[in-house]
């Protein structure tokens, strides 16, 4: 293991959080919110440019060969300016579905358009039922001569707001194993797909996409019937691998945001940083945040490895802690403020809001804690026995 | 940045595992270590790391030490308690020993530094006082130079294993005019030297391993003195801050949770399984992220210590640490408690006492763990409180 950056990795966090100081200042970014816009087209070219939307993606597919470490540099910096543009959504959970999906002509064509930030895909998979995880799937698809008929509906599609592209999961009808789903490439203009656009607390966009009677063509099929569920897998592993570490960049920078505080604002005629109550909270936040860090190393550990089983337990596993952590550490940094915390003018109380959304996406701690705990029992009962 | 770990850690792991399997005495080895073995089964123990050539398993080999790696020191621990081998007297090994390395005369290292290696002598520490504990510096037990030797007066507190040491050491104040952190030097004493009283501290976990010394009139001459006169503060922080990452006694953490995972399966109410019940997978689920994390955390501060970093960063990490990891001691012993349903109510018995004439239902499976649990309230006082850990990270991450 070595936890120093080499420089290459060096250089890319540099140039993010470059960026991110110059065009995510809280008044620029402010100015964005009110936009309603989900972000510009100006800053994806630059994300497009600077060749981060392909980092992660394999040089085949028209991307730069990198690994998810660089996905995770990438949302570090940009949790700490809480960018809003769908890099997570887009960037992460479309584009690794699609490397992680069989080859085929549609996503030859479809990811150096993602990559060059032409073209926006997101991934329809979570649903009223399923709320973030990936089964269960209620979408069906009804086989017919020359594709596949959808019907059903899509919840908080990440990406979806200005998404061309739709991959959507979908169990095919007669199904032996519902949780065999199958995953479906859709263009946002098939006829019978609708969307609603829907604004997050956090200024960020998301979408509510419905199918009714969308027709898909069989070769819209992503790799084979019924065998969608590892390439979602790897795109939920890599997006949960991106949405910690932006919340640990986000823990970070509201800690920093804090702190600076503490030695500012005055009461009882001191700096109130130097009451000993209010150090020891920083202490605990500051702990909150290292443990944080320590996990999604953790995760990135697993990802290296080999194991499939040990990787989806601590994508659960990172998903529950870190995003429980960020609504603590947050929340504690609106208290630590004081009055002006809680005012649309003070940055902190978007730093909480971006923590609240994060534990909601890709499904919420408690969620993924309950699959922890069934995994867990189903491989102790299994010794057991 | 990665994370693959080296595949000379593996390799060392094996060889650990199997010198244990060939060696470690059956009757030596313990399943579920609550407490130190006894002395004469823990030098016994010494004896054969050292035979094999580990008699110093975290030292350097410039002084006799194996000379492993931070990383491989961990890996040790862990081996070691995963088999239940003794649990090494610390005070020699991770305290002294390595102050007699760095600062003791050469007649000290020969003595003292191989006796800890050879297996001869058993330590204690003698810091903590009545009047200070957090305030370390304010200690008042005083030397006094008379001819060859110091004078000794005063008394120490909380000494762990005094009664079984064969020596101690010891900060005195050997200057009452100077700042107090410049006025302290270490001596070394014979525990069986006269004027040095024991007495016990019987702790709630209902085990005996804290003492009251009582130092009285004791000589102790000039050649025992560690250092110069008043660099005892200066030895003491070299001490402490030099042994972050095993203070976390993450070994102790992985132990607590395949203990909940037997549990799980053997233990429950009625026909069903602990781990059947939503409510203990789910806390189970959480214990072991948690422990994940903290694992984690303790290769990141084992990295900086092994290469030397001594930033404010890496020294408030390792606070963090000892915060966290000791809480999570305590969360997941007192989880063991509950996890042993009624059980978890009865005083097995202890040090204290006599043993009932019939041993009290399932003592072989949930005894222990609840005097552990009751041990483990210590765990957040010891080594540095928790509040005390905090004033030092907060103000060395944030200087307000």
């Amino acid at each position: 293991m070595d936890f120093n950056l080499n420089s290459e990795q060096q250089m890319l966090q540099d140039s993010v959080r470059r960026f991110v100081e110059n065009a995510y200042t809280f008044e620029a970014r402010t100015a964005l919110l009110e936009t309603g816009q989900g972000g510009s087209a100006v800053n994806w070219r630059s994300f497009a440019e600077n060749g981060w939307l392909g980092a992660a993606v394999p040089e085949p597919c028209g991307g730069f060969g990198g690994t998810v470490l660089e996905t995770a540099l990438i949302a570090h910096e940009f949790g700490r300016g809480l960018v809003i543009e769908p890099y997570l959504g887009c960037a992460v959970l479309a584009a690794q579905t699609l490397v992680a999906s069989e080859s085929s002509g549609v996503r030859q064509q479809l990811l150096p358009g993602l990559v060059d930030g032409t073209i926006r895909c997101a991934v329809a998979y979570s649903e009223s039922g399923s709320c973030g995880m990936p089964l269960p799937v209620a979408l069906r698809a009804n086989r017919t001569s020359d594709g596949y008929v959808l019907n059903g509906s899509k919840s908080l599609v990440l990406g979806g707001r200005d998404a061309e592209w739709f991959i959507v999961s979908g169990v095919v009808a007669n199904q032996a194993n519902p949780a065999d789903i199958t995953l479906f490439l859709v263009n946002a203009e098939a006829p019978g797909l609708s969307r609603q656009a829907l604004p997050l607390h956090d200024g960020s966009w998301a979408a509510e996409v419905v199918l009714e009677n969308v027709f898909v063509p069989t070769d819209m099929v992503l790799g084979q019937p019924g065998q969608g569920m590892p390439a979602l897998r790897h795109g939920l592993m890599h997006a949960t691998v991106a949405l910690c570490s932006e919340l640990v960049g986000a823990m970070e920078r509201a800690i920093e945001i804090t702190a600076d505080y503490l030695k500012l604002r005055k009461q009882f005629g001191v700096a109130i940083g130097s009451f000993q109550a209010l150090q020891h909270r920083m202490a605990d936040m500051a702990a909150e945040l290292e443990l944080s860090r320590s996990m999604l190393f953790a995760l990135l550990a697993a990802i290296e490895g080999t194991d499939a089983a040990h990787k989806e337990r601590m994508v659960s596993q990172a998903k529950t802690l870190i995003s429980r952590a960020a609504k603590k550490v947050c929340g504690q940094a609106i208290q630590l403020h004081g009055g002006i915390g809680v005012t649309e003018e003070c940055s902190v109380g978007h730093y909480f809001k971006r923590a609240v959304v994060g534990d909601v996406l890709l499904g919420s701690a408690d969620r993924h804690e309950a699959h922890s705990a069934v995994q867990l029992q189903s491989e102790l009962q299994g010794l057991g026995r | 940045m990665h994370f693959q770990v080296a595949d000379q850690i593996d390799a060392f792991r094996a060889e650990v595992r199997d010198f244990l399997r060939k060696n470690l005495p059956a009757d030596l080895a313990m399943k579920f270590q609550k407490m130190r073995a006894a002395p004469a089964d823990l030098l016994r123990w010494q004896r054969i790391l050292n035979a094999n050539g580990w008699g110093a398993p975290y030292w350097p080999k410039a002084h006799g030490g194996t000379g492993w790696t931070v990383q491989e020191r961990l890996v040790f621990d862990e081996e070691c308690s995963i088999a239940g081998a003794p649990s090494p007297d610390i005070f020699a090994h991770k305290l002294i020993g390595p102050a007699l390395n760095h600062f003791g005369t050469p007649e000290q290292k020969a003595r003292h530094a191989g006796g800890i290696i050879r297996g001869d002598s058993l330590w204690c520490q003698g810091f903590s006082e009545p009047g200070s504990g957090s305030d370390l510096a304010s200690l008042r037990t005083a030397a006094v130079l008379q001819d060859d030797h110091y004078v000794v007066n005063g008394q120490k507190i909380w000494t762990s294993y005094a009664h079984q040491s064969d020596w101690i050491f010891m900060l005195v104040r050997t200057d009452p005019t100077v700042k107090k952190q410049a006025g302290i030097t270490m001596l070394l004493a014979d525990m069986k030297s006269p004027g040095i009283t024991v007495r016990p501290i019987l702790s709630i976990d209902g085990r005996h391993h804290l003492n009251e010394v009582f130092i009285e009139d004791l000589r102790i001459p000039v050649s025992n003195r560690v250092g110069e006169e008043g660099d005892g503060w200066k030895i003491t922080k070299f001490l402490l801050n030099n042994e972050h990452a095993s203070a976390a006694e993450l070994h102790v953490l992985q132990g607590y949770l395949r203990r909940l995972k037997q549990l799980a399966t053997e233990w429950g109410t009625g026909t069903e399984p602990l781990i059947a019940r939503p409510n203990f997978a789910l806390q189970l689920a959480r214990f072991e992220a948690e422990v994940n994390a903290i694992a984690m955390m303790v290769s990141r501060v084992a990295a900086m210590e092994q290469a030397g970093n001594l930033s404010p960063e890496a020294h408030a990490l390792g606070c963090m640490l000892k915060v966290r990891a000791t809480e999570l001691q305590q969360s997941m012993s007192l989880f063991l408690v509950e996890s042993s349903g009624d059980c978890g109510a009865i005083a097995y018995p202890t040090d204290h006492g006599t043993p009932p004439k019939l041993a009290y239902p399932f003592q072989e499976v949930v005894g222990g763990i609840a005097s552990e649990a009751f041990f483990r309230r210590a765990s957040t006082i010891y080594g540095g409180s928790s509040e005390v850990q905090r004033g030092i990270a907060s103000s060395l991450l944030f200087q307000f």
